[in-house]
């Protein structure tokens, strides 16, 4: 049974009225009016098509709105299903939206929906991100019959992604998680999700809530205690993701002291499973077919990026000293030498600059803050290295190039348990 | 009898086959007089109309909707003196009796067909709707898909084909020939002079054709319609006419017309939903189909219904709402026929007492006049083993013994053989040990019956449909003046709560009307109620 405290007494009375469910999918808000609809609609939609005769219910934790979000929420509808190529639903399509309890945040949001789950004893889940601009009827498909119909506890979405875009996850994030963990999930930092009803209540039972890890890396958290308590996992490809800009989220160092720091959390958490982990990534099985349309190639300010890299290389050195071992700081200063047209930063130095800085979060060898704000410096410094190499390539040589690198990952992943307890100083 | 013309809006009808009640004469098979003799028990169960199904004479390859002869008794069911005798009868315990008419198409052994085919200039041949090549009307439906290729059958004798919308030995009358109308003008007469009070108008959306239409629901036939009423209104009074129109509510509303063709028609689309809302557990179903229905003339009104002598017809559902009903329904391949299932109530709700009372006691407090089916009131099973509709249609279980008390034959003289599993057969089921106990179907059937028949509100009241957040949940208010009847039913299979916005009735006590007891009175906060699995309540909203 959830906790009281998670769920907030006005949603309990709309949820007792529910019942319980087939399939629940929740959409945490916070200020998304101008997306919400159509995210509701394709919901609906897809519910409609892919399991009209299921009992569903579509919960919205609101972070405090004040832009109408839950109105809008509540009051999305389907004109006409039959233009959308379905009939109409079998079932009365249930809503259900009220602020949550709790500090505003992902981490209660989706506590919210996995008390609700457990709650109403769903059988399957998914999240939507509510700011998705390329949300298709067909995800709901995509996320939830995995997990319906072929048993599957986690389904991680896959998407067709601009190029060069999500490199944090491509390049650092994904082929870490792979070579440690042992499991090829190309995107355990996806907005979006499915997973089963028992999953769910094993999320809510666990420990973490409130924590640092949950607070800022829910997803992570989650793909990888799915990966360690074995539940089974599978990949499910949606096709492109395109988000809704974000006014006010967080810019490139935010985003990696988030998704690193809960990277290197979770490593810490789950140092006795990944260290008995040996050999290549297994893949996993993915649904859906994949495709590609020619997505706007994400622009970047290389020569801009690459001086800053330079110049504030040499006023970190001190952080880096406490961080990065001797050779790899050498080897940074090395390649931040060459000129813009000879720049690289290769693939080893990459995987141990990311190791090491994964090795000092663990030891706190330094202020974890100040450490994660240092990374973002050498991540600029490895993206204008890969933008350089991969300036012509098509979007298969870049996903060559990406398997490449989580090869190396995996060869030194040695040298991550080699450095996990030692110091920096004067070892090689 | 009273003499309220509307009386069809009170009503609460039964419908039986001759052939299937009682065999008074021991041949196997029942007539009028063995029906007469049961009249007490129909008297007793409490409903107030009978509708017969076809009795005509007919060589019986469609249980009788093959009419041979419009004038007369099929000689197995007794004859014209039997039935004036079962006719009086029945008034004299005030019981209405409503016969078949099937308007649209006779048997293929009618003389009228006989003397059509017999030459192309028969003076009869323009009585039917011939042509040279089987490629006229080419938009219209076939509705026997399991058995009809074609809506042309080719005729040996005059060479060419006719038209037939229901079964290839059934030919379709020719309603633009004013002589067929003044025929059958000619048959009402005769039954309606004789004390019959309604007739059920078979099939009546096909009676005229019209190339590149589909040949359903035309202008010309709601014509025909209008002028059948006329004839019936200037020569009778307290007749009623009631259309089988097996279509979707907006376009069976316009066999009402203006208060001038039907007085009643079946609301297909409401029954199957019924089915589907109980399986779903869910009010969606009955609450869009109620939406969807329009407003009629205050003088019409619904015949509603859970199981008659077809099958349970998913025509006016979509394609995955049939998919659906399939599944729950007739997971027996048996039990499918046509667009349809061909089962009874009791085993379709898997010989569930609560969800059977809680099917009845939806279709009782629904709009419209309820129709209940033969030995649906005992809980009676089917025989999905037998052909086309007949497991349906097997011998009433009047008792444990010989013949299941139907008939005194050999069990191997019976027209159908007698339902003998060890669930629903006649040795479990059956009238007689089910008199005995207050508890049983049977008992409860007749005091849910005699509830509906305590007011004029289930039959001539407006319905306004309440929203409460459980879906799980149907409710609604029944109002007729100053009456009130607050309907409760939880749709599912395990206990529930709603609470319900009732503010507008406001210092109103609920009066719980199958046991009288009084309670909470409504106030501003919601009305909160649980409901134990398929539990259902009709209140009495007064004010003291």
């Amino acid at each position: 049974m959830a906790e009281a405290s998670v769920l907030s007494e006005q949603f309990l009375r709309q949820l007792t009225a529910v019942g319980e469910v087939d399939i629940l999918i929740g959409v945490p808000t916070f200020n998304n009016h101008d997306t919400i609809e159509r995210v509701v609609n394709a919901i609906q939609i897809g519910l409609t098509k892919y399991f009209h005769r299921e009992r569903c219910a579509l919960i919205n934790p609101d972070g405090g709105s004040t832009d109408g979000t839950p109105e809008l929420f509540k009051n999305a509808s389907v004109k006409d299903f039959g233009m959308l190529l379905t009939s109409s639903p079998l079932r009365t399509f249930h809503r259900v939206t009220a602020p949550f309890h709790g500090i505003p945040g992902k981490e209660t949001a989706l506590r919210t929906v996995f008390a609700a789950a457990d709650l109403l004893r769903a059988k399957a889940c998914a999240i939507f991100s509510p700011d998705s601009l390329s949300v298709t009827p067909e995800w709901v498909d995509g996320l939830i019959r995995p997990v319906y119909r072929e048993q599957f506890d986690f389904v991680a979405p896959a998407y067709q992604r601009p190029k060069f875009d999500g490199l944090l996850v491509r390049g650092l994030v994904s082929p870490a998680i792979g070579a440690l963990y042992g499991v090829a999930i190309h995107e355990p930092v996806g907005g979006e999700v499915g997973l089963s009803g028992r999953l769910a209540c094993h999320f809510l039972e666990q420990d973490v809530w409130e924590q640092e890890l949950t607070t800022f890396g829910l997803e992570l958290w989650m793909a990888t205690t799915a990966v360690v308590d074995q539940y089974r996992i599978c990949e499910s490809f949606l096709g492109p993701r395109i988000h809704a800009a974000k006014q006010f989220g967080p810019d490139v160092t935010g985003t990696i002291r988030q998704v690193v720091g809960a990277l290197f959390l979770c490593l810490d958490r789950h140092e006795a499973f990944w260290r008995g982990r040996e050999g290549a990534p297994q893949g996993l099985p993915l649904f859906g077919f994949p495709y590609n349309v020619a997505l706007e190639p994400l622009r970047f300010n290389r020569r801009r990026a690459l001086d800053t890299f330079r110049s504030q290389l040499e006023q970190l050195s001190p952080i880096l000293e406490g961080i990065l071992t001797p050779q790899t700081l050498l080897e940074v200063r090395d390649a931040s030498q060459l000129s813009d047209r000879d720049f690289r930063y290769p693939d080893e130095v990459w995987v141990k600059t990311v190791y090491e800085f994964a090795a000092a979060h663990h030891r706190s060898a330094i202020n974890r803050d100040h450490l994660l704000q240092a990374l973002p410096l050498l991540y600029r410094g490895w993206v204008n290295s890969f933008l350089q190499e991969n300036q012509k390539a098509d979007a298969e040589r870049i996903d060559r190039r990406i398997e490449a690198l989580a090869g190396e990952f995996v060869r030194l992943k040695s040298y991550l348990m080699d450095r996990w307890t030692a110091g920096t100083g004067g070892e090689r | 009898m009273e003499s309220d013309a509307l009386w069809y809006k009170d009503a609460v009808i039964y419908e039986v086959h001759v052939r299937g009640f009682y065999d008074a004469d021991g041949d196997g098979a029942g007539e009028f007089r063995g029906l007469t003799l049961k009249l007490d028990y129909l008297a007793d169960l409490g409903v107030s109309a009978i509708w017969l199904l076809p009795f005509y004479p007919s060589p019986l390859r469609d249980d009788g909707y093959d009419i041979a002869d419009y004038g007369n008794i099929h000689q197995a069911y007794g004859t014209l003196d039997d039935f004036r005798m079962f006719l009086e009868e029945a008034h004299r315990r005030g019981l209405r009796v409503i016969t078949e008419l099937v308007l649209n198409h006779t048997s293929d052994q009618h003389p009228w067909f006989q003397e059509a085919r017999s030459s192309r200039t028969n003076p009869r041949r323009d009585w039917y709707v011939w042509s040279d090549t089987p490629d006229r009307y080419k938009q219209a439906r076939i509705i026997f898909t399991d058995t009809e290729l074609s809506n042309w059958a080719w005729d040996p004798v005059s060479k060419s084909y006719y038209w037939h919308r229901f079964f290839n030995h059934q030919p379709d009358l020719n309603y633009d020939n004013p002589a067929v109308r003044e025929a059958m003008w000619e048959v009402m007469k005769f039954w309606f002079a004789m004390g019959v009070d309604g007739m059920r108008l078979d099939a009546v959306p096909y009676l005229v054709e019209r190339e590149g239409t589909s040949c359903e629901n035309l202008a010309e036939t709601h014509e025909v319609l209008r002028d059948l009423r006329q004839r019936v209104d200037a020569e009778f009074s307290g007749k009623m006419l009631l259309a089988e129109a097996n279509q979707w509510p907006r376009d069976v509303r316009e066999y009402f017309g203006n208060g001038d063709q039907c007085h009643m028609a079946f609301h297909f689309p409401l029954m199957p939903r019924m089915f589907m809302a109980i399986k779903l557990e869910d009010r969606k179903p009955i609450v869009d189909i109620l939406e969807r229905t329009p407003e009629i003339p205050a003088s019409c009104q619904w015949g509603t219904f859970l199981r008659n002598h077809d099958e349970l017809t998913l025509e006016m559902v979509t394609d995955e709402e049939r998919d659906y009903m399939y599944d729950e329904f007739a997971r027996e391949r048996r039990a499918k026929l046509n667009l349809g299932i061909r089962r009874r109530l009791a085993p379709l709700m898997e010989g569930d007492r609560r969800r059977i009372e809680l099917m009845n006691g939806l279709l009782m407090s629904l709009p419209g006049s309820p129709i209940l089916y033969y030995g649906d009131e005992i809980g009676m099973g089917d025989n999905i083993y037998l052909g086309d509709r007949n497991g349906v249609r097997t011998p009433m279980q009047w008792n444990g013994g010989w013949n299941a008390g139907f008939s005194s034959a050999d069990p191997e003289q019976l027209y159908s053989p007698i339902i003998s599993n060890p669930i629903y057969g006649y040795q479990a089921v059956n009238v007689e040990s089910q008199r005995r106990f207050d508890h049983s179907l049977l008992s409860w059937m007749k005091r849910l019956i005699r509830l509906r028949k305590s007011t004029r509100v289930f039959g001539r009241g407006a319905i306004e449909l309440l929203a409460p957040e459980n879906h799980r949940v149907l409710a609604y208010v029944r109002s007729l003046g100053s009456e009130r009847i607050l309907v409760v039913a939880n749709l599912s299979s395990q206990a529930q709560a709603a609470e319900l916005d009732l503010r507008r009735w406001k210092g109103a006590i609920p009066i719980e009307m199958f046991g009288g007891n009084l309670f909470p009175p409504i106030g501003d906060a919601p009305y909160l109620l649980t409901l134990g699995p398929y539990q259902f309540y009709w209140f009495r909203l007064r004010r003291l």
